[in-house]
């Protein structure tokens, strides 16, 4: 039993495959999410699987190195603006349309 | 022993997220969506402590978990979608989705499993992750990332003036009519 574990232990390819797998399930939030809310927190998902890909190659590839991390902090404070003002921007679609449903969003079209 | 440990904690924590973002992109009710979003967070805030990354597991749960996800929650509440249960997506938009998700998945999957990621620079780890990140952001060598830095904070402060003057405009224009905004605002 321990041995199996041990010689189970992850490697760059299952890290890198966790991080594919909620960047995948990020985009089909990003395409089925009606709730531009709700699109928000896929976009969150991909943001933040990014993030622990760069982390991955970082312990991987360069463990010598934190440059990995330093992006990584990039992408925590990009993920933070992008929030506040795709919040400010829902609030005030809120007020004036009384819904933030993505596909009744149509004031460029004309 | 401690591979085994870190094996386990991998698997279980890689299901734990894996199941809560499913949850998160599925669930019709949008405020159980945020917790879940927690959830996935916390656990990948674990995962970046499993990789040695100590500072930015700090950084995950104070900015995420403490500031993002209660934003989230914040817009949820004020454009009223807590009671409303979102319409099931059709089963175009299902297929959709799922079609470019999986083609996504299946190609990144056949890619990496394909390519082999040699160690480009190996040695020594820091001993501080936090002392080495700290110098890094402020190093202004070949190597150093003080400009992105700088820029990372001016758009920080574009965008919480940004989101002041947007959510604020639509407030003052509606002022006239509508009392409860202004209340509210105020």
């Amino acid at each position: 039993m321990l041995d199996t574990l041990v010689g189970n232990a992850p490697g760059v390819f299952h890290w890198l495959v966790l991080s594919t797998a909620m960047f995948s399930i990020g985009i089909y939030g990003l395409l089925t999410r009606r709730n531009a809310v709700g699109i928000l927190m896929s976009i969150e998902l991909l943001l933040n699987s990014a993030s622990l890909n760069f982390i991955i190659f970082n312990r991987f590839v360069t463990p010598v190195s934190v440059d990995g991390e330093v992006m990584s902090i990039f992408i925590i404070a990009v993920a933070a603006a992008e929030v506040v003002v795709g919040m400010a921007i829902f609030v005030a679609l809120y007020k004036s349309r009384k819904t933030v449903d993505v596909t009744q969003m149509n004031l460029m079209r004309n | 022993m401690n591979e085994a440990i870190l094996t386990v904690l991998f698997y279980s924590f890689a299901a734990f997220s894996v199941l809560l973002a499913l949850a998160v992109v599925t669930s019709r009710r949008i405020l159980r969506a945020a917790v879940y979003l927690m959830g996935v967070l916390v656990s990948s805030a674990a995962l970046f402590l499993m990789l040695g990354a100590e500072f930015l597991a700090g950084v995950q749960i104070l900015v995420y978990v403490g500031g993002i996800v209660v934003l989230l929650v914040f817009a949820v509440m004020l454009t009223r979608s807590v009671e409303l249960l979102e319409d099931r997506p059709s089963m175009i938009r299902k297929l959709t989705g799922f079609l470019a998700a999986g083609s996504f998945f299946a190609v990144s999957v056949a890619v990496l499993s394909m390519t082999q990621f040699p160690v480009l620079r190996d040695g020594a780890r820091p001993d501080s992750n936090v002392a080495a990140i700290g110098r890094k952001l402020l190093d202004y060598g070949p190597e150093g990332y003080v400009l992105p830095f700088e820029v990372i904070s001016l758009l920080l402060l574009s965008a919480v003036i940004g989101g002041i003057v947007i959510a604020r405009k639509t407030a003052v224009s509606r002022a006239t009519g509508d009392v409860e905004i202004m209340t509210e605002i105020q």
